[in-house]
């Protein structure tokens, strides 16, 4: 007999406390991989919508966390179209309206204003109707996600905030997000919302350069420091896409939260192991004084102890994880996600809920195998 | 020159702070290699208190144990040593009832040099010893009380230790059982050279050692197969 084997008949010979064990660490490490992976998935969906596109710089108003809230004016654009370096730029309004007349779940939709010829309609692919072009004012094209909630296709009609638009084409984008939006022409969706020749901010790539680095900061410096008419700057700011994604109010938001949450959900588990192992401790006191009479030494004790309550929150972490991938694959099917969920969970923060489920099998171990270890020998014989 | 003792107490004593019990009042044993000891005395008279000092399971609260001439307080790693040089048999057995009897008589070997195989080989060939070899997988609710304790002693012999410590190892036995376990004894103390200390209230147990160590209130009161006053004796 190993070691180990002799771990592994502690746990599986006490199968419904080790079985109630592992569930308080799978529910724990289902709620972190299922928050921190929707949290995580959301970034990179983010952050994906302009990497994929090669979008290097990203203009909105300086100061304004909250991308909706920035407004620049349209001719910013002309002028950053001039500099040195930049190869596109694409302009975009950007609101987010409520489609509850038609599924009660569609409370917050993204609605995005581009222009006709702008280079963000290339990376998406048409299931059915066409491409949004110039002229199309009462035109909509809708994400393959939002048009499943929404039960509409090419030709059908479509309300948003009291105007009726045609659906001109349904597409699918690579990024779950878009496939959850709607998109106008930028001059229907400033009329709508009412802000004339306003946009949130625009998407720029910069041409190919061997030293891109340099040629992002400069052409960054110049942007920030382009003037009106009247001389005064713009106040706006251009961010690489990382960070600004990054420093994105909405994410830092849903990462807070997430952790939060998951704070909480790892100390009712590690609690919930510290239990288990503290009765099985006191349950076993004379079996851990006999261990020790027969020559146990204190650290083999300890090993035994942790050992098996990092087992159990292995065993946990485990069917946590299977858990928690199905719970996201399953949410990206419910219309009030549409589309802000990603299916998929990355592997690094499956590897946090392994790291997280081991710090809590030895946290919750700790103390049990140090009242176990210290146990004298023949007081443990004398526990009734 | 005389040999040196392989066990010797030198005015041991032991108090519990709770309820000032004095279990053992200037206690001075001493046990020859190769010996075979019967601790006999009333309950309470500080039999079973001896017999964890000796085995080092607990420390003296004045005086000392000698094993082979070193003190135990001097030993730094008293388990270590008791796996390698001390077998317990207790009454109740206490095997790990999750385990059979093959893998109850390894658990000591987890602190020895040997390989899993090795330790396997080493545990069937004990088995075989205590007249085991035909429950090897089986669990100890599986089995008789006297099986039982076969399987326990073959356990304290599991790192061959040279010193087997029996605390009323046929209390919970027949009497038919309990003749099977002292003869047991008595071939690994006459054919293995073993030394043993048996704590028993049975005289008939007793009278199987060759001496016999009466105690009282935790003082010895009587020594010597014929029960003889210790005040009679050179010690």
């Amino acid at each position: 007999m190993r070691f180990y084997q002799f771990i592994l008949k502690n746990v599986l010979q006490r199968k419904a406390r080790s079985a109630l064990t592992m569930i308080g660490v799978a529910i724990a490490v289902t709620a972190v991989v299922a928050l921190v992976g929707i949290a995580d998935g959301f970034e990179r969906s983010f952050r994906e919508l302009y990497e994929r596109r090669g979008v290097d710089l990203l203009v909105v108003r300086a100061g304004s966390s909250e991308h909706l809230s920035s407004s620049v004016p349209q001719q910013v654009g002309e002028q950053i179209r001039q500099l040195p370096g930049v190869r596109a730029v694409s302009p975009g309004l950007m609101d987010v309206v409520s489609f509850e007349q038609y599924n009660a779940n569609l409370t917050s939709v993204a609605l995005q204003g581009w222009a006709a010829d702008s280079f963000l309609f290339d990376d998406l692919r048409l299931i059915s109707g066409r491409r949004l072009q110039a002229g199309d004012e009462n035109g909509v094209m809708l994400g393959m996600v939002l048009a499943r909630n929404l039960g509409k296709t090419s030709g059908d009609k479509l309300e948003i905030a009291n105007h009726f638009f045609t659906v001109a084409g349904v597409f699918e984008s690579f990024n779950p997000l878009e496939s959850g939006s709607a998109v106008l022409l930028i001059g229907t969706l400033q009329a709508l919302m009412d802000r004339p020749n306003q946009v949130t901010g625009f998407q720029i790539i910069l041409e190919d350069a061997a030293d891109k680095k340099a040629l992002l900061e400069r052409v960054r410096q110049e942007i920030e420091s382009l003037r009106n008419a009247q001389g005064r700057p713009w106040g706006i700011a251009a961010t690489p896409t990382r960070d600004y994604v990054r420093s994105t109010s909405q994410i830092r938001m849903a990462e807070a939260m997430a952790w939060m949450t998951s704070i909480i959900a790892l100390v009712i588990g590690a609690v919930g192991v510290l239990n288990t192992m503290i009765m099985s401790v006191f349950e076993r006191t004379r079996e851990i004084g006999i261990l020790r009479a027969i020559g146990w030494r204190k650290t083999r004790v300890v090993r035994l102890i942790l050992y098996e309550s990092v087992l159990l929150s292995i065993a946990g972490a485990a069917a946590g994880i299977v858990a928690a991938v199905l719970l996201t694959r399953a949410l990206t099917w419910w219309p009030l996600v549409n589309g802000l969920i990603r299916g998929d969970v990355s592997p690094q923060v499956i590897v946090q809920g392994f790291l997280i489920a081991l710090a809590v099998g030895l946290i919750g171990g700790a103390y049990p195998a140090y009242r176990g270890a210290y146990l004298l020998p023949t007081e443990a014989l004398r526990h009734e | 020159m005389s040999e040196t003792p392989l066990l010797r107490t030198e005015r041991l004593c032991k108090t519990y702070p709770d309820g000032q019990v004095n279990a053992l009042v200037e206690v001075a044993l001493s046990i020859r290699r190769g010996e075979h000891v019967a601790l006999m005395g009333a309950s309470g008279s500080g039999k079973s208190t001896l017999l964890n000092l000796l085995g080092g399971l607990d420390r003296p609260t004045s005086g000392a144990v000698f094993f082979e001439g070193r003190s135990l307080s001097d030993i730094p790693d008293l388990d270590r040593f008791r796996a390698r040089n001390i077998g317990f048999v207790f009454q109740s057995f206490f095997l790990l009832p999750t385990l059979t009897a093959l893998e109850n008589v390894q658990v000591p070997m987890f602190e020895g040099p040997l390989s899993a195989r090795q330790r396997s080989a080493k545990a069937s060939e004990l088995l075989k010893l205590v007249g085991m070899s035909h429950r090897l997988r089986h669990r100890p609710p599986q089995l008789s009380v006297g099986e039982r304790q076969r399987i326990a002693i073959a356990r304290a012999l599991a790192n061959d230790p040279p010193l087997l410590l029996a605390d009323e190892p046929t209390g919970n036995l027949d009497s038919r059982t309990a003749a099977e376990v002292l003869d047991l004894f008595a071939h690994l103390h006459r054919d293995k050279g073993m030394t043993l200390v048996l704590v028993t209230h049975g005289q008939e147990v007793a009278e199987r050692a060759e001496r016999i160590v009466r105690m009282r209130d935790g003082r010895i009161c009587c020594e010597g197969a014929a029960l003889i006053p210790v005040s009679a004796t050179e010690r």
